[in-house]
């Protein structure tokens, strides 16, 4: 495990100097110039709005980075020769794609996390009285950005990485209408596209199970135990995501 | 009973097939590849472009799997084994001694002795004064240099070299030439592939010349060069492109190589 | 040979020289079109028309579309038609009035995020204004019925049926909407006041002006305009007794907020 540590290190350490980080500091202008214009034409609605907005903002730029980082996982490391360095060494394929993970895992905790702390205090300053609930909702978009990493590892191992890419964001955007696809698992009259919708309903990750934005405004109250089981899902979702990235790329040559 | 000794490199029978192009063709890299060096020798592996020479190391060291026979590195595996692949290339944003640290790692060193081996790597190459430098700042050179350190952090006793020399400026080769003669007369095993055959020639103690997937001539660098007149590369000229030729004085009964 | 006046460089002198030309001309050409692009664009850019009015009927999409479509967003779906929603009442209130679209985008904010209460305060001073009491009261009743921890709606559902339902028993409907207002935890204190004002007989008037007073400082900036066109009307025109009518008003709102409503309706007096 000691040699996934030090991928996971080697690899945020590159993210972070590859100026990732930027991203924090174009959502933060962005969402002030957003609060200003929002402060003028909302009647009194900023702190609602700036949450609401914020948390889109958060989840869109989160998703992107990820898919963009991860994409290229595999194919950069055989195209810069830096995975001769690594395999000509006791390292295990799945050793390698672990510590990957838990590298830019760390990258992207600091990029949400940063975004929605960000978030939080902007929404003190201009409107006060920001929810509790805003900081635990970016906890469950970082918990979808891994399983969005996770899935675009995957597609990393054998496909380029632009189609990785793509992917990856085709699933995201596909798992927030996972609602619609359980719908057409109940429709009753057609067997073979019930069950068909079944094994999409499966496979694709649940991105809508749960939506903590209606907590943030005050519109719902929280449900722990559905929100528990989401997370636990999400968790449970990335790790088969990883273990058949490894599958696949232990096969790999290079 | 005198235990037979381990051969650092063995490597028998070994073929690899590989489909290219979109119809799949099947196209066989190596042909059967024989190939043992001992402990303690300095082979230089020949041959020309497409022969099968990085195929042969990769599948030695795991990169590649073969499609028959076997390859084996030594009695620790790859925990005694330190590999410069060619045109090496290292991750941008890191120094020379953090790239040096997670090779260390890698190897399960740590604390104090991982800090040793670090020293001790970039002093073996000259590099103390630009450890802390980004290696994308880093020259040609100095990236083949800690290169080798890199490969050196575990202490290894085979040291595999793919084209140490590619793409470096004459006191570059130097350099290079300086730190494998060191590691000759260390006792280490080394084994590295080479276009420049007048290094080869100064460097090694016995040379394999492949030809389309297949060791064609094996033997010491005296039998290739005999003392008489001739060169290396004539040698080389004549065994790629006539076929084999026996070494007049084979079977001297070393337990290195049997080549 | 030496060619005179070549520098010694045998003929090389002037085709050097026609080769700089060359370079300076097509510099200057690839300048002289960027800055032709340079000012195209502006051009195109800044004669631009205003954008004219907003058609009174636009597209609004059915709540139904994105309760299948993004339940994750459902509220900032919401929070961008809300925006939507009063640039549209904004642009035709004080232009043409035509508020045919208001209806759906009121019903697409407030089914999509149904504690959303002050789209339903705000809806149901735009619905008025549209000539659409009765949807302003069902959209009001809806929110009560999704808002129980609210005092604000049933109260301004209240303030509505007393000021424009043609209803004889309007008093005491409104009265009653008042009295679950006050039932709510929180709510200020003279919301039992104006419930009991609204069963005595007689002072209508007055009545209306605590209405009025109410919206005034509970609501936002359309409801509050719309409550001091409302209050001038209704208050006496002598300033002593305007002075005297305004009294009540004090005790719903803030010392601050009751300066300024009191300037604002005694300064319209001395306005000529």
């Amino acid at each position: 495990m000691s040699r996934a540590f030090a991928i996971a290190a080697n690899t945020f350490r590159e993210t972070i100097r590859d100026r990732i980080l930027l991203v924090i500091l174009v959502f933060a202008l962005a969402m002030i110039v957003a609060s200003l214009w929002l402060a003028s034409i909302s009647l009194g609605q900023e702190a609602r709005l700036m949450q609401d907005f914020g948390l889109v903002a958060v989840s869109g730029f989160g998703v992107i980075v990820a898919v963009f980082v991860s994409a290229g996982l595999v194919r950069k490391e055989i195209d810069k020769r830096t995975v001769f360095i690594i395999f000509s060494k006791p390292v295990g394929r799945g050793e390698f794609i672990a510590g990957k993970f838990l590298g830019l895992s760390a990258t992207m905790a600091i990029v949400v996390f940063g975004m929605t702390v960000f978030l939080f205090l902007l929404v003190w300053a201009v409107a006060g009285d920001p929810s509790g609930w805003l900081l635990v909702a970016g906890g469950f978009i970082y918990l979808q950005v891994l399983v969005v990493m996770a899935v675009t590892i995957f597609f990393s191992t054998f496909a380029a990485p632009i189609l990785a890419a793509v992917l990856g964001l085709c699933v995201f955007a596909a798992g927030q209408l996972s609602h619609n696809v359980l719908s057409l698992t109940q429709l009753g009259s057609n067997v073979v596209l019930e069950g068909l919708s079944w094994v999409v309903f499966l496979v694709v990750p649940n991105f809508s199970a749960v939506s903590l934005a209606p907590v943030v405004v005050g519109e719902q109250v929280a449900d722990w135990s559905a929100i528990g089981g989401w997370g636990g899902y999400l968790v449970a979702y990335a790790v088969i995501m990883l273990g058949l990235s490894w599958l696949v790329f232990r096969r790999k040559e290079f | 009973m005198e235990r037979e000794p381990v051969a650092a490199v063995s490597i028998e029978g070994l073929r690899k097939t590989v489909t290219v192009g979109f119809r799949r063709r099947r196209v066989e890299i190596l042909k059967g590849v024989d190939l043992t060096v001992g402990e303690g020798e300095s082979v230089g592996l020949l041959g020309p472009n497409g022969a099968g020479k990085t195929t042969t190391l990769k599948i030695a060291l795991g990169l590649m799997r073969p499609s028959a026979g076997t390859a084996r590195l030594g009695v620790a595996g790859l925990h005694e084994v330190g590999y410069l692949p060619e045109n090496a290339y290292f991750y941008d944003y890191l120094s020379g001694r953090e790239l040096l640290g997670l090779c260390a790692r890698l190897f399960g060193l740590s604390g104090g002795a991982r800090d040793e081996r670090i020293a001790e790597a970039l002093r073996e190459v000259g590099l103390q004064d630009a450890a802390g430098t980004q290696l994308r700042k880093y020259s040609k050179g100095m990236l083949q240099r800690i290169g080798i350190a890199q490969a050196l952090i575990n202490d290894p006793r085979l040291i595999l070299l793919d084209e140490p020399m590619t793409g470096l400026d004459p006191i570059g080769r130097v350099e290079v030439k300086r730190i494998i003669q060191r590691l000759r007369e260390e006792g280490r095993t080394v084994l590295f592939n080479s276009h420049i055959l007048a290094d080869v020639g100064e460097l090694c103690s016995h040379v394999a010349i492949m030809r389309s997937g297949e060791v064609v001539w094996r033997g010491p660098v005296e039998d290739a060069v005999p003392s008489g007149g001739g060169s290396l590369e004539d040698f080389f000229v004549q065994v790629v492109t006539e076929g084999a030729v026996e070494p007049e004085n084979a079977g001297s009964g070393s337990p290195g190589v049997t080549l | 040979m030496r060619v005179p006046g070549d520098g010694g460089k045998g003929g090389r002198g002037p085709s050097r020289a026609a080769g700089r030309r060359g370079a300076l001309v097509r510099s200057v050409v690839a300048g002289l079109v960027m800055l032709g692009c340079l000012a195209a664009v502006v051009a195109f850019q800044v004669t631009r028309p205003a954008q004219s009015a907003a058609d009174s009927a636009v597209f609004v999409p059915s709540p139904k579309f994105f309760k299948d479509l993004s339940p994750s967003f459902r509220t900032a779906v919401a929070d961008a038609y809300w925006l939507a929603m009063i640039q549209y009442y904004g642009e035709h209130v004080e232009g043409d009035r035509q508020l045919d679209s208001l209806p759906a985008y009121v019903r697409l904010v407030t089914d999509l995020s149904p504690r959303f209460e002050r789209a339903y305060l705000f809806g149901a001073f735009a619905l008025l204004d549209a000539g659409k009491g009765q949807e302003a009261y069902e959209l009001l009743v809806r929110g009560a019925r999704r808002n129980p921890e609210s005092w604000q709606i049933p109260a301004t559902l209240g303030m509505l049926i007393y000021t424009y339902a043609d209803n004889p028993a309007k008093d005491k409907l409104a009265a009653e909407w008042y009295e679950k207002a006050a039932a709510v935890p929180g709510s200020p204190d003279y919301i039992p006041r104006v419930a009991a004002e609204l069963l005595t007989k007689g002072g209508e008037e007055a009545k209306s002006a605590l209405m009025w007073g109410q919206v005034y400082a509970t609501g936002d900036t359309y409801a509050r305009d719309k409550a001091l066109v409302e209050l001038d009307e209704l208050l006496p025109r002598d300033p002593q007794q305007r002075k005297e009518a305004l009294q009540p008003l004090a005790a719903l709102m803030t010392p601050q907020q009751f300066l300024t409503l009191s300037s604002i309706l005694m300064g319209v007096l001395e306005t000529p």
